[in-house]
């Protein structure tokens, strides 16, 4: 049954992104994507709570649940901040990275169905797995707002500004504000996730996972502090938080 | 009672001739109440703005009614009949058309402008108080501004910039959305300058800075904009914290070259910065734009982009004439028949 509500998600998350694709390739803006993206919310959340009932514990215990988990807080992010007027193209972004991810989990579900109940954890175990899945949702969603900002910036610079595309794009200022601010968020759940996993000691977790962790938080706050005191072009921002959230998952998913 | 209306717009006469007829807003009901008395009609509604000046009229004979207007109006601002060359003449069912196209934009010399909308409104409201419209205009304008509503919303005659000035300010917008945060520098005090600004200025941008090789003119055109003037020699200052640069000084050679950019880039953050160069020869060096926050559009390009809007809304004309067509076709407005 779990399997099924992820299905639908994923589903539904394709059918949403490509409508809004449709409309934008027509010059429309698509006001449907945030619909569809909150079913697709109401799956996710039907996934990940059979799953949480089955495991006994916050349903993170396998790569395949960690990609559900992630695709719902890209998912639950986007409708905080995408569902605006000025930044609605970020569902259509978006719904493709949820259906990739969502997809990946399925296949690594498929694997792990049933899945086994979870002996009790610790409360950090916990709290460091949900928020740093919840961080990655965040900066998700700023890769994502990075990639508009550099297909946007290109068009501009090109000065290529016949597209549909380019009439429903939110402003460059915008992208960047959306992007920075899901740094901030992004980067202090993780900050969140990495004290609770200093905390939870070196018996449940590995020490690769552990530098892995710090070198991905290092990597983000070293970016902001550099964005904030010295500054630096929007393309630049963009290219680092697309390249840190590629490059950390690829991490995570080695280690 | 026929409708028919008698009109003369910025393509049938010259401003000097326009300029006789033309009725300033604020008289706009009284001159229609002037006008039932002269023309001998049941009802008159009187459109005047920059471009045109049309009286719609209802009257039991809309041939002879036409006939004794343009007769009374030539005599009453002491033309000779050789002016009546620059009226058009529109009766029942084409004047129907006309005023629908009118309030559509689709009549105005900028294709699709929405301001029109706004000003025959005005005018019918002028005339309404002043109690000069009956069964016939009232209905006909009723009608004319559902339609020209659809006409907005069923196709795209509004939408993309037709102007330079308008087609900067659409870029200015996509840069940094809201233009009530960005402050602008003018080089040059120039008139494309001056139309360029105040598109800037009329969505939202408040500081600007003009800087001119001559002070006066520069401090002319600041007073103008509500804006600060600059010396000359002080606007790689102004540099650090502006976010758009309008350039048209008329001098020889680029005055804007890409070190002065990458001097003042650490100071601005390495914020966007957006150059509209509408100067022949070019002010700002082609260069510059290698630099990766930097926007740079010239003359060429903002003619070429307007250019493109405006033939994106002539091919929206007979879709236009064709939902104009169909509205009024639904109705059986009186006034049109014959």
């Amino acid at each position: 049954m779990d399997r099924w509500f992820l299905i639908a998600a994923t589903a539904l998350a394709a059918i949403g992104g490509g409508w809004g694709m449709v409309s934008v390739h027509r010059g429309q803006r698509s006001r449907v994507t945030v619909v569809w993206m909150l079913f697709v919310l109401v799956c996710q959340f039907g996934f990940l709570s059979l799953r949480g009932q089955v495991r006994g514990s916050c349903p993170l215990h396998d790569p395949g649940e960690i990609l559900a988990y992630l695709a719902w807080a890209v998912t639950i992010f986007y409708l905080v901040v995408g569902s605006a007027y000025r930044l609605s193209l970020l569902g259509v972004f978006s719904a493709p990275l949820v259906v990739v991810l969502q997809l990946g989990a399925l296949g690594f579900v498929a694997v792990e169905a049933p899945p086994h109940r979870i002996p009790e954890t610790s409360a950090f175990h916990a709290l460091h797995s949900s928020a740093a899945v919840l961080a990655y949702g965040a900066l998700g969603l700023a890769a994502i707002s990075g990639v508009m900002f550099l297909t946007l910036n290109h068009q501009l610079k090109e000065q290529v500004l016949r597209s549909g595309l380019f009439r429903n794009m939110p402003p460059a200022h915008s992208l960047l504000v959306s992007l920075e601010r899901m740094l901030w968020v992004g980067t202090g759940l993780l900050t969140l996730g990495v004290l609770a996993g200093v905390f939870m000691g070196p018996a449940e977790h590995s020490p690769g996972h552990f530098f892995a962790a710090i070198a991905v938080w290092t990597a983000y706050v070293g970016l902001l502090v550099f964005k904030t005191f010295r500054g630096m072009t929007g393309r630049k921002l963009a290219l680092a938080s697309v390249a840190i959230f590629v490059v950390s998952l690829l991490l995570f998913f080695s280690v | 009672m026929e409708l028919f209306c008698l009109g003369l717009n910025h393509r049938t006469a010259p401003v000097e001739v326009r300029e006789k007829f033309a009725v300033g807003t604020p008289r706009l009901g009284q001159a229609s109440a002037d006008l039932v008395e002269l023309a001998g009609a049941a009802e008159v509604v009187i459109v005047s703005t920059c471009n045109r000046t049309e009286y719609y009229l209802a009257a039991p004979d809309a041939g002879q009614a036409l006939e004794i207007l343009e007769r009374r109006l030539l005599e009453r601002e002491k033309l000779d009949g050789a002016t009546s060359s620059h009226f058009y003449r529109k009766t029942k069912a084409d004047a129907a058309v006309h005023l629908c196209r009118v309030v559509s934009g689709l009549d105005s010399m900028m294709l699709g402008e929405t301001e029109i909308f706004g000003q025959v409104k005005q005018a019918y409201h002028a005339a309404h108080a002043a109690g000069t419209t009956g069964g016939i205009l009232n209905r006909l304008f009723q009608r004319a501004f559902g339609v020209g509503k659809k006409v907005r919303t069923e196709t795209s005659i509004q939408e993309g910039a037709t102007s330079v000035g308008n087609v900067a300010v659409d870029l200015a917008e996509k840069i940094f959305g809201h233009l009530k945060d960005s402050q602008v520098m003018i080089l040059g005090a120039g008139e494309m300058c001056r139309i360029t600004a105040q598109s800037l200025v009329s969505r939202g941008a408040r500081s600007i800075f003009v800087t001119n090789r001559s002070f006066d003119r520069a401090v002319e055109l600041a007073t103008e904009m509500g804006g600060t003037a600059v010396k000359f020699d002080d606007w790689e200052q102004v540099l650090e914290k502006v976010d758009v640069v309008i350039s048209s000084t008329g001098a020889p050679h680029a005055l804007i070259l890409r070190e002065h950019v990458e001097k003042v880039r650490r100071a601005r953050k390495y914020r966007p910065l957006f150059f509209i160069d509408i100067a022949v020869p070019r002010d700002i060096h082609p260069a510059v734009a290698e630099i990766e926050e930097v926007y740079l559009y010239d003359i060429d390009k903002l003619e070429h982009l307007a250019n493109e809007g405006r033939a994106r809304r002539q091919l929206q004309i007979e879709h236009c004439d064709q939902i104009i067509r169909d509205e009024l076709g639904k109705l059986n407005l009186p006034g049109l028949g014959g």
